[in-house]
């Protein structure tokens, strides 16, 4: 067994994402204002706030879909503020939209493979598995367009899957799903937990959040203003504020 | 105006209108997939067809080449052309507003045909061939013309083909279904949006070195084909593949059955009423909204 200063190494926390004083205007707006965070290997976190607060952008701030104005994005050892979408998801992180988003025209099938670095042939194998799982499997030459919102949805959640990410970001995954759907996709979620796997999600439904997340961050007005489980965050005065207004 | 139409000449405006409609179509594929993945009108996409023909033509008459056998190093060699104008140009306007794109690629368009002015002059050159005609019936089929034909329908098919089994294709057609969701599931959008623009200026190049063998070559007789290939797209509904192939033979279809019943300057102006017209009562296309 290894070890770092006689600390055993796999009981020491593994850092995934680190994210230091990130802060990004939209012209007089601060829609992220200073947030630090860090996330550790094999954990569920949650992301809440009033609509409004910065969630999404932060999202699009550590997927590179928007550049950060300040401050550090660190993934799995290295800098990866100032990279493209693309080499940041090559790198490992995964997203799903807040609004769904599968490639209407291109097939349920064809829609897993083109997030694949595999050639096709290989990709096919993991991604025939991949419907499999979420009971996909006979509507694989169906445009995914002609889906309906649930099984759009569960597309969407694979297709994050396809390039094995260890950091994966759902945008409310809950939002417009029903009980049964809801339920599955909560159990896909912590079966990734088990792997080993990271998951952050941004979600109104305080329900999942309580029930799945192990940490959750809350901001409002792009600020960080808590930090902690579930059971104490429901308590914290700011967030009260927050929500309800004083 | 003509009003004697008999069937045997029914018949040949249809086949005509055919042979011609697949070279609109190839040609106006690659316009499409600029459109439909960097949603950019690519101006000099005519010029870029002017490039391929002058190719063909310098290798047929420098070489002494088959002229057949140009078009692959004709497609090659505007395919390489396309990934440079990409990468020093094109791709400063990719996300801009529209009217930079287009004054872009038209100041694009401009440079390339003067550039073709001052190297070849404005003299008509031409690449024959094969001449003459087989007749089948009462149709006369032009041997270049159909000729031109079968290697459209056979590129356009690769095209197809390509955009439809390869992972890179795949990647073409999900970058065209939305940027964004590509970017994060990443696909490498800069080098899609390269190869693209390669592949459309490519496509441009087979049609002009098969146009090459049918009529002059001269440094403008491409401006013609861009706005040929934008009605072809408009009438098959921007960004949908599958669409500008209908758009093709459509246009060629109407292009020589108006010849049929009015003057030549004339049926010249019917692509542009047509065009007009379809904007006006149905701006997406007769296929509709995008389905690649």
């Amino acid at each position: 067994m290894l070890t770092v200063n006689g600390i055993r190494d796999d009981l020491m926390a593994t850092t995934v994402l680190e994210i230091e004083r990130l802060t990004k205007r939209f012209g007089g707006v601060t829609a992220v204002d200073g947030v630090s965070l860090r996330l550790e290997a094999g954990r569920i976190y949650g992301l809440i706030g009033p609509n409004g607060s910065g969630k999404t952008t932060l999202f699009n701030c550590i997927t590179g879909v928007e550049r950060r104005d300040e401050g550090r994005v660190v993934f799995g050892g290295g800098r990866i503020d100032g990279l493209k979408p693309w080499e940041i998801a090559q790198k490992g992180i995964g997203r799903t939209f807040q609004l769904i988003r599968v490639f209407p025209e291109l097939s349920a099938l064809e829609n897993l493979l083109v997030v694949t670095r595999d050639n096709l042939a290989a990709a096919r194998e993991r991604a025939l598995e991949l419907l499999r799982f979420v009971k996909l499997e006979e509507l694989r030459d169906e445009y995914a367009g002609n889906l309906s919102y649930g099984q759009q949805k569960l597309l969407e959640f694979v297709r994050v899957l396809m390039r094995e990410p260890t950091l994966i970001l759902l945008d409310e995954p809950a939002a417009g799903v029903n009980r049964t759907l809801l339920n599955d996709l909560l159990d896909a979620v912590r079966h990734l937990r088990n792997q080993g796997r990271t998951v952050l999600l941004v979600e109104h439904d305080m329900k999942v959040v309580m029930g799945l997340c192990e940490t959750v961050f809350v901001l409002d007005h792009g600020e960080k203003i808590a930090e902690g489980a579930p059971g104490v965050i429901q308590t914290d005065e700011r967030v009260i504020e927050a929500y309800f207004g004083r | 105006m003509n009003v004697f139409v008999t069937p045997a000449m029914l018949a040949q405006v249809v086949v005509s209108g055919i042979l011609s409609g697949a070279l609109y179509a190839m040609v106006a594929l690659g316009l499409a997939l600029i459109f439909g993945v960097m949603r950019i009108i690519n101006v000099a996409h005519g010029p870029l067809l002017m490039l391929g023909a002058y190719t063909t033509y310098f290798l047929y008459s420098a070489l002494g080449l088959n002229p057949y056998l140009t078009v692959p190093v004709s497609m090659l060699a505007l395919f390489a052309v396309g990934v440079l104008l990409e990468r020093t140009l094109v791709f400063r306007v990719v996300d801009a507003p529209e009217l930079s794109s287009l004054l872009l690629t038209f100041g694009i368009s401009i440079a390339l045909v003067n550039l073709a002015q001052l190297l070849f002059t404005s003299d008509l050159r031409s690449v024959e061939y094969l001449t003459g005609s087989w007749v089948v019936g009462p149709v006369a089929l032009s041997k270049p013309r159909l000729v031109a034909f079968v290697f459209a329908g056979a590129l356009t098919g690769l095209a197809f083909l390509f955009l439809r089994r390869t992972k890179l294709g795949k990647a073409i057609r999900a970058t065209s279904q939305s940027r964004e969701v590509a970017m994060v599931c990443g696909i490498d959008v800069q080098r899609i949006h390269l190869i693209t623009f390669g592949l459309a200026a490519a496509l441009a190049a087979a049609g002009g070195a098969l146009i090459a063998m049918i009529v002059a070559i001269q440094p403008e007789m491409g401006q013609t084909w861009t706005f040929k290939s934008f009605l072809v797209i408009v009438l098959g509904g921007a960004g949908n593949y599958p669409g500008a192939l209908l758009g093709g033979i459509l246009l060629g279809l109407i292009e020589q059955v108006a010849s049929l019943f009015l003057t030549t300057q004339l049926s010249e102006v019917v692509a542009y009423v047509l065009l007009v017209v379809v904007l006006l009562v149905r701006p997406t296309g007769l296929l509709g909204g995008r389905e690649t």
